[in-house]
């Protein structure tokens, strides 16, 4: 399953998003603003998943408000740290 | 280098991103005045670490907790262990208050205010709530619109007279009454290491030492038998609005509880090197795990918030994860104590 799999799988799952499968999310959608209506408490329980599904910790909120803007953009940014 | 028409004021002020709005007008201020200290280094000098439950102050009606010290004080205290000359003033009147902004701005002087967020036009609908501890700095006017350094946003701002003036004037809980500041005098050399070790020691007291049950570690682990009762003593529906509550002033507000331990841990790692005091830099470390379990116990706020907790996402859980949080700093600062003796 590749980042942008997973990252799906966790916004439907750990977020409980209705009338919406991960196969139906773009990865260029927009994962806040958009038709998720999503809050600052979905995007810390994100955070939080991001740390313990790919080990990558989101420490400063700048670089996590960059990294929110897409499923593609957090895909990226995960790849980033990892390869650090 | 200022540029100054009838029309256009434009002050040459770097603009930089930062976490906190506080912690980053105080770094950004210095900045234009040749002090390179970044932002965790004016946090924690200007002993911004803090934690407070007040029940008796109400906002949204329902009670207020503090993850970080009094508003202008981080900002006053750096100023003050630095040697700098600062000038604050209060307006009852708003005419007065945006005449004062502009004749500072006339003399090529960056003019940090105290706003509420909600008035600010370039603040995303969704964080444009009342909240009157917002602090920027303006740096510019053309026309009727001020040039806006807002630390918490990418780039530099554009704000109109009249929405700056409301925002200078918002009302309700702790308003800011037109506050601005600017600075009079910055030293062009300082010593940072006495600043750094006043800065620690004042944050350890407080944390550790403040009388009443409701302040520092103390409120901390008060505030975890609250959470514990909450749901029998307020009834489902009235505890779900003080978790959110909780947890968005944690969360929403500054960089948030956890954020203000991991910028606390930055500024450890920083005061390592300063105070040539390795030990610090594990004691960094520990700061940034206690970081994680507020994040934790937010996250797990938020899971009973939005209806999605698991049998382990409980009251108990939440508080059970405050005292382990109260343990971990109540050990940081009483270390710092004793490494900065």
């Amino acid at each position: 399953m590749t980042i942008e799999e997973q990252l799906k799988q966790i916004l439907v799952v750990e977020l409980n998003l209705e009338d919406v499968t991960p196969e139906e999310i773009d990865d260029d959608e927009p994962i806040f603003g958009g038709r998720f209506d999503l809050d600052s408490i979905d995007a810390l329980e994100i955070v939080y998943q991001v740390e313990q599904n790919f080990g990558v910790p989101m420490k400063e909120m700048n670089e996590a408000r960059a990294a929110f803007q897409s499923i593609k953009t957090l895909a990226a940014f995960i790849e980033d740290r990892q390869e650090r | 280098m200022l540029y100054s028409s009838q029309e256009t004021i434009k002050i040459d002020f770097t603009h930089r991103q930062s976490a906190h709005c506080e912690s980053g007008v105080c770094s950004n201020l210095l900045y234009h005045y040749d002090l390179n200290i970044s932002e965790a280094m004016a946090f924690g000098m200007g002993s911004g670490m803090f934690f407070g439950y007040l029940p008796f102050i109400r906002i949204n009606r329902l009670p207020l907790t503090t993850y970080r010290c009094e508003v202008g004080g981080i900002f006053k205290r750096v100023a003050k262990r630095l040697g700098c000359r600062v000038h604050w003033q209060t307006f009852r009147s708003p005419q007065k208050a945006m005449d004062a902004l502009d004749q500072q701005l006339a003399l090529g002087i960056p003019v940090a205010c105290r706003t509420g967020g909600y008035w600010l036009p370039y603040f995303p609908p969704a964080f444009r709530f009342h909240f009157n501890m917002h602090n920027l700095v303006v740096v510019g006017k053309e026309g009727d619109d001020y040039i806006i350094s807002d630390p918490v946003f990418p780039d530099p701002e554009r704000c109109s007279r009249s929405d700056l003036l409301k925002a200078r004037f918002a009302k309700g809980a702790l308003a800011p009454k037109g506050t601005m500041y600017y600075m009079k005098a910055v030293p062009q050399e300082v010593d940072l290491a006495p600043a750094v070790r006043q800065g620690i020691r004042e944050v350890c007291r407080r944390m550790l030492n403040t009388p009443g049950p409701v302040i520092g570690i103390r409120g901390i682990r008060y505030l975890a038998g609250q959470v514990r009762k909450w749901p029998k003593k307020l009834g489902e529906q009235q505890a779900l609005l003080y978790v959110g509550q909780l947890i968005r002033m944690q969360e929403e507000l500054g960089t948030g509880g956890a954020g203000f331990r991991f910028m606390y841990a930055a500024f450890l790692q920083e005061a390592a090197a300063l105070l040539e005091t390795p030990r610090l830099v594990s004691l960094s470390r520990t700061m940034t795990e206690v970081g994680d379990r507020w994040r934790k116990f937010a996250v797990l706020g938020g899971r009973l918030c939005k209806g999605r907790a698991s049998a382990d996402d409980t009251y108990d859980a939440m508080a059970a994860l405050l005292l382990e949080c109260a343990d971990g700093e109540a050990a940081v600062y009483r270390e710092l104590l004793e490494l900065t003796r």
